[in-house]
């Protein structure tokens, strides 16, 4: 809300620059979000009139007129659509220079020479109304100066109002604000307004048919009134407050709103059929246009305001097209209401319109505030426009509702603020804020709400106006107290926290990718089910309409993305959540890791120009997830084979992977993650023409034992031996299998087995290969000798060749 | 000869040997003195006319000459080859590239969270957690939202069904943890959110909020205040100041908004704080009773505070990024600045 210093000084002495008032409001729940200057130095702009106005000879859009400025006649060229002969307007001569900076100087506009301008309100920093000339009221004086209109420059503070506080949406409410927090007296005028003998129940009816839509209806019937502009002190707010002058009934209805808060509507009392006002729903198939000429889907959960025929206004949005006042208007309906704000609410979100009035009446308006508002209008309109109003005011207000009572327990307060306020204190914060004390004794208050202060309904309601009127600042700030609350409880989000540590220590780096992404994403990759994705029916764009079910696609999207930036390599992982649907359709959350790779990211820096061939790429995932399990203490082959491992991979089918590429890892028996280099289609899409490798698993068997104690052993103080042995098998004769077959044959005392060859040759026969291991025996209780070691290694030699039909090569 | 003849002899040996330069040089007075046909040797040849009380002592001197001089010239010999064989080595160039895999890096936005997590574990709070699809119920009903908040419209929410959607806020985990334990409660809640907006330089239609509630027997704000300000001199360094408005959220009742004072130029105006001296950062505020009677606590009982930060705000604001796209960009350039 634009709130002018000017006008709220009307009802309040403020004795603060804008600067320190800004910061007053902003720190008691008001944010001052900008302070602006209307105007400023009008020096030689004078008011002007035009006299004639023709178009002109060489532009269709453009107007030759001459205009009066008081002392001569000049020849203006003007590009305003509404500029028209007998309109007074400001006139800028040549050598002044606008307040927007803009000098006048003459000018030849398409042959034909200007000597001056006449202004739009934005050009002189009044408003930001660009849409024509600015028009001043009929009876200005022509030759005044301008500054004598504008008055001084006057500053605005942009305010922002939060949801629950509609009573600061006017001068008044804002002005009670700064009264409360000053301790200054608040001066509210008394309207009197100048009435004839005719009562207003002789010229108007009201039939309130929905009071639950529409609590209380007020009308006012004003005659004998003259529509002009209204006088330019009356302009100038409500420009500087944001709202475009019309003319003299609508401008007063606008004018009294920002005043108070409440909205006010003018129907043309000639137009109402029957002269009659009746509050009631839409009926089926009623229509109307709205004064912003749009013919509106009018349904029967709508309140309508109608005449004895015809809706004329929808209740509190907006008024229809065939009641409003006109430049011929003579009689003036003045309707001023409370409509229930759900109901208004949903009306506007229908219609999708929101109006200045609509924003009130959705957040609450102040019930017992609504005649005044009437009284206050109809005696500027009769000041201004002449005529009288009629005696009285019909109001229909069928069960006025009573004040809210809250009860405040000072101490109550006291405790949840962590301050020392007296009782006293918290006593006068609420009389200056328009409570009344309806009792008190040493322990508790009762206060009497007012109407305008919607939101206060209970106790911590209250205990948030004494902290934010006596100010957050004087609430200590103390050093915080640590405190352990019984069963805390931190394992699983220490056991995360190390295990991103482990990522970061083999070198990936963390990415962040969005939880929803394109089908065709998914569909390309092709990991997961496409009947249990969960899908987004409102997505942002067509680029994110499923939630993930694998964090693989925009793995390999990053690592095409960087890619394509040339970047050479990268080893990356992401953490986080994937989603589907579950057998019985629910939608599941699963927390998963995914690490990708792609270029020489396994080798030093010299070596990392040669091309990296697939199998050397596959040994780097698989060296990460050999990693992680055993950081993550998941028992596996890898990690020793001390005991039975639980880590099993498997080759699988995908669309994904290169043929023979793609490996299903199993952890304790349960599918938990896959592994493998992607294939050329998928590579394809981001032109990654080198192998990229990708592995998801997921978090829960991960993070399952990570924390769990290590258990100290003996290492042994004898010495080891080392045999070696060579074997020729066949090709299908996986290590794993080998490794198994020696693991199980050897004694106790075989504690390490390392590959160190691999050989296929033709000398060997096809499909054979040569492989060579080295094997670390060592006794716990004695130095093993030479034909024991020797005893131990034939054993497993003896497995190797009945098991696996190893044939060893002597040396 | 005597025997000072020997030890006079052995000076000048001595004297020699040290001022020999070369490994010829010292070859060369070996030769001289300890040579088949060199002076110790004429010494010795003289032992037999040397009277035979003087023998012991003629002998030890010529000894000492043979020891003494021999040490000298095997440790000079020992440093000359040393230096001559370094001087023949290849030179290292110790400016030469590591070859060792250098350590990965935590995503900014991850880093903010778990510093969140240590400061807040100081205090005694741990990290709960809610799902990412959250019924309307935790994300809005039972944090007193209005039904007909524009926040729950589809315009600003992602819905998956009627009731379910992606939640908006972490405020939710508030609700389940008290669903769940009985107070007291000290728990953050870091996590994903969703809201639809257009992506721009600072909205993300993904993005990561933190919780924080506390709930207890006298929990007051200036509880919430102190803690706030020690969580901010952590995070953003021990001169930064906090300053708390009032401000309105359905489920706190008194709420705040607060802001920390610039890390960047102290408070005296640059870019990071649009030269205001200040950064708004987030709301918090006193649980309201509402809730409290929603989840069955009993708001005469107990009282707590809650806050929730934006986390992309806070690392953007520490780490000086400009465009929140490109905490979800994921250029390797950028990552590699955060190590
Ligand atoms: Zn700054």
């Amino acid at each position: 809300m634009k709130l002018p210093l000017s006008w709220l000084k009307d009802y309040v002495d403020v004795d603060l620059a804008p600067k320190e008032l800004a910061s007053l409001l902003t720190f008691s729940g008001t944010e001052v979000e900008g302070i602006r200057t209307i105007g400023g130095d009008f020096t030689g702009i004078v008011v002007g009139e035009i006299l004639t106005c023709e178009r002109h000879p060489n532009a269709d859009r453009l107007t030759v007129c001459q205009v009066n400025s008081g002392t001569e006649t000049l020849t203006v060229v003007c590009g305003a659509p509404n500029a028209a002969a007998g309109l007074k307007v400001p006139l800028a001569v040549i050598g002044v220079t606008l307040p927007n900076g803009l000098k006048i100087k003459k000018a030849k506009v398409r042959g034909v020479e200007s000597f001056g301008m006449m202004c739009a309100a934005d050009e002189l920093g009044l408003s930001e109304d660009h849409s024509g000339l600015m028009v001043l009221p009929a009876d200005t004086r022509v030759g005044t100066p301008f500054t004598e209109i504008a008055g001084p420059p006057e500053t605005v503070l942009e305010l922002e109002v939060t949801p629950n506080r509609p009573d600061c949406l006017s001068m008044i409410g804002m002005a009670r604000e700064v009264a409360t927090l000053l301790g200054k007296p608040l001066r509210i005028p008394a309207p009197v307004v100048k009435e004839e003998s005719r009562s207003v129940e002789s010229l108007a009816s009201v039939a309130l048919e929905d009071p639950a839509g529409c609590p209380r209806y007020t009308a006012r019937v004003l005659s004998g009134i003259t529509i002009a502009p209204s006088p330019s002190w009356m302009q100038r707010r409500l420009a500087a407050a944001g709202i475009r002058p019309i003319n003299n009934v609508v401008d007063v209805t606008n004018y009294v709103m920002l005043e108070c808060g409440q909205p006010l509507h003018a129907f043309d009392y000639e137009l109402l059929d029957g002269h009659r006002i009746v509050v009631r729903r839409a009926k089926p198939g009623e229509t109307m246009s709205t004064l912003d000429s749009a013919a509106r889907e009018i349904n029967p959960e709508m309140l309508m305001i109608a005449d004895g025929r015809r809706p004329v206004a929808v209740a509190g949005v907006m008024g229809g097209a065939g009641s409003e006042i006109r430049d011929v208007t003579k009689t003036v309906l003045l309707e001023s209401a409370y409509f229930k704000p759900s109901d208004i609410r949903k009306t506007s979100k229908k219609l999708g319109l929101s109006t200045d009035s609509s924003y009130r009446f959705e957040r609450g308006v102040d019930v017992e505030n609504i005649e005044w508002a009437s009284r206050r209008a109809a005696q500027l309109m009769v000041e201004m426009g002449g005529g009288v109003a009629a005696k009285g005011c019909i109001d229909v207000f069928p069960s006025k509702p009573a004040r809210g009572q809250v009860t405040l327990r000072f101490d109550r307060a006291r405790d949840l603020l962590g301050i020392a306020i007296t009782n006293d204190q918290v006593v006068s914060i609420f009389k200056a804020l328009g409570l009344g004390i309806v009792s008190r004794d040493a322990a508790c208050c009762v206060a009497e709400i007012p109407a305008y202060r919607v939101d206060l309904l209970q106790e911590a309601d209250l205990i948030e106006e004494i902290a934010r009127i006596h100010g957050l600042d004087k609430i200590p700030s103390p050093s915080p107290v640590a405190k352990i609350v019984p069963g805390a409880e931190d394992r699983a989000t220490r056991a995360l926290l190390a295990f991103r540590g482990n990522l970061v220590g083999l070198g990936l780096s963390e990415i962040m990718n969005y939880s929803f992404l394109s089908e065709k994403l998914l569909d390309l990759v092709g990991f997961g089910e496409a009947a249990k994705r969960v899908v987004l029916p409102n997505p942002i764009s067509a680029d994110h309409t499923v939630l993930r079910d694998s964090f693989i696609p925009q793995m390999i999207e990053t690592l095409g993305k960087n890619r394509a930036r040339q970047a050479r390599e990268a080893a990356l992982f992401e953490l986080g959540r994937v989603f589907c649907k579950d057998e019985a359709g629910r939608n599941a959350e699963v927390d998963r890791v995914c690490v990708g790779l792609m270029g020489p990211v396994g080798r030093p820096g010299m070596l990392k120009s040669q091309p990296v061939k697939d199998e050397e790429m596959f040994q780097w995932i698989k060296g990460i997830l050999e990693s992680l399990l055993a950081a993550q203490h998941v028992p596996s082959i890898v990690s020793g084979g001390l005991s039975r491992p639980d880590v099993t991979l498997s080759m699988m089918p995908s669309p994904c992977f290169e043929e023979g590429r793609a490996v299903r890892i199993r952890i304790a028996g349960a599918d938990c993650g896959v592994m493998g280099l992607v294939g050329d289609r998928v590579r394809a899409e981001w032109r990654l023409t080198d192998p990229v490798a990708v592995l998801e698993l997921d978090l829960a068997p991960l993070l399952a034992n990570a924390l769990r104690i290590p258990v100290s052993r003996a290492i042994g103080t004898f010495p080891c031996v080392d045999r070696d042995v060579a074997m020729v098998v066949e090709d299908g004769v996986s290590h794993e299998a080998i490794v198994a077959t020696m693991w199980k044959a050897a004694p106790p005392e075989l504690v390490d087995i390392r590959l160190f060859d691999i050989y296929r040759g033709e000398n060997l026969g096809k499909g054979r290969k040569s492989v060579a291991y080295s094997l670390t025996y060592r006794s716990m209780e004695k130095t093993l000798t030479d034909e024991v070691a020797n005893a131990f290694h034939d054993k497993v030699k003896a497995a190797l060749k009945t098991e696996l039909a190893a044939e060893f090569r002597e040396s | 000869m005597n025997a000072q003849d020997i030890i006079a002899l052995k000076e000048r040996g001595l004297a020699e040997a040290a001022q020999a330069a070369t490994l010829a040089e010292i070859e060369a007075v070996r030769v001289k003195y300890m040579g088949r046909k060199g002076l110790l040797q004429d010494v010795m040849d003289g032992l037999k006319s040397v009277p035979p009380e003087e023998r012991r002592d003629f002998g030890r001197a010529a000894n000492e000459l043979k020891q003494e001089l021999t040490a000298l010239l095997d440790g000079r010999k020992a440093t000359l080859s040393a230096a001559g064989k370094a001087a023949g080595r290849k030179q290292f160039d110790v400016s030469l590239p590591g070859a060792w895999r250098g350590l990965g890096t935590r995503h900014p936005v991850t880093q903010v969270i778990e510093e969140t997590i240590r400061i807040f574990s100081m205090l005694g709070f741990t990290v709960a957690d809610g799902p990412d699809i959250e019924t309307e119920y935790h994300n809005f009903d039972a944090l007193n939202t209005p039904a007909d908040h524009p926040s729950r419209d589809t315009q600003d929410t992602f819905w998956l069904d009627g009731t379910t959607l992606l939640r908006t806020q972490t405020s939710p985990v508030q609700i389940r943890v008290m669903e769940r334990c009985k107070p007291p409660v000290r728990i953050i809640a870091p996590g994903r959110c969703y809201r639809r907006d257009t992506t721009d330089a600072t909205h993300s239609a993904n993005f990561h909020q933190v919780e924080g509630l506390y709930v207890d027997r006298k929990v007051s704000m200036a509880d919430l205040k102190g803690d706030i300000t020690f969580f901010a001199r952590e995070m953003m360094g021990p001169d930064v100041k906090v300053r708390f408005r009032p401000h309105f959220f359905p489920f706190t009742e008194p709420s705040v908004e607060y802001d920390f004072s610039c890390h960047v130029c102290g408070g005296s105006g640059c870019r990071v704080c649009k030269h205001s001296g200040w950064i708004e950062i987030s709301g918090a505020g006193m649980v309201n009773p509402k809730v409290f009677n929603i989840v069955g606590y009993d708001p005469e009982a107990c009282t707590g505070y809650a806050f929730g930060m934006g986390l992309e705000r806070i690392a953007m604001i520490k780490y000086g990024i400009e465009d929140i796209r490109l905490l979800y960009d994921n250029d390797v350039r950028f990552l590699g600045q955060f190590s």
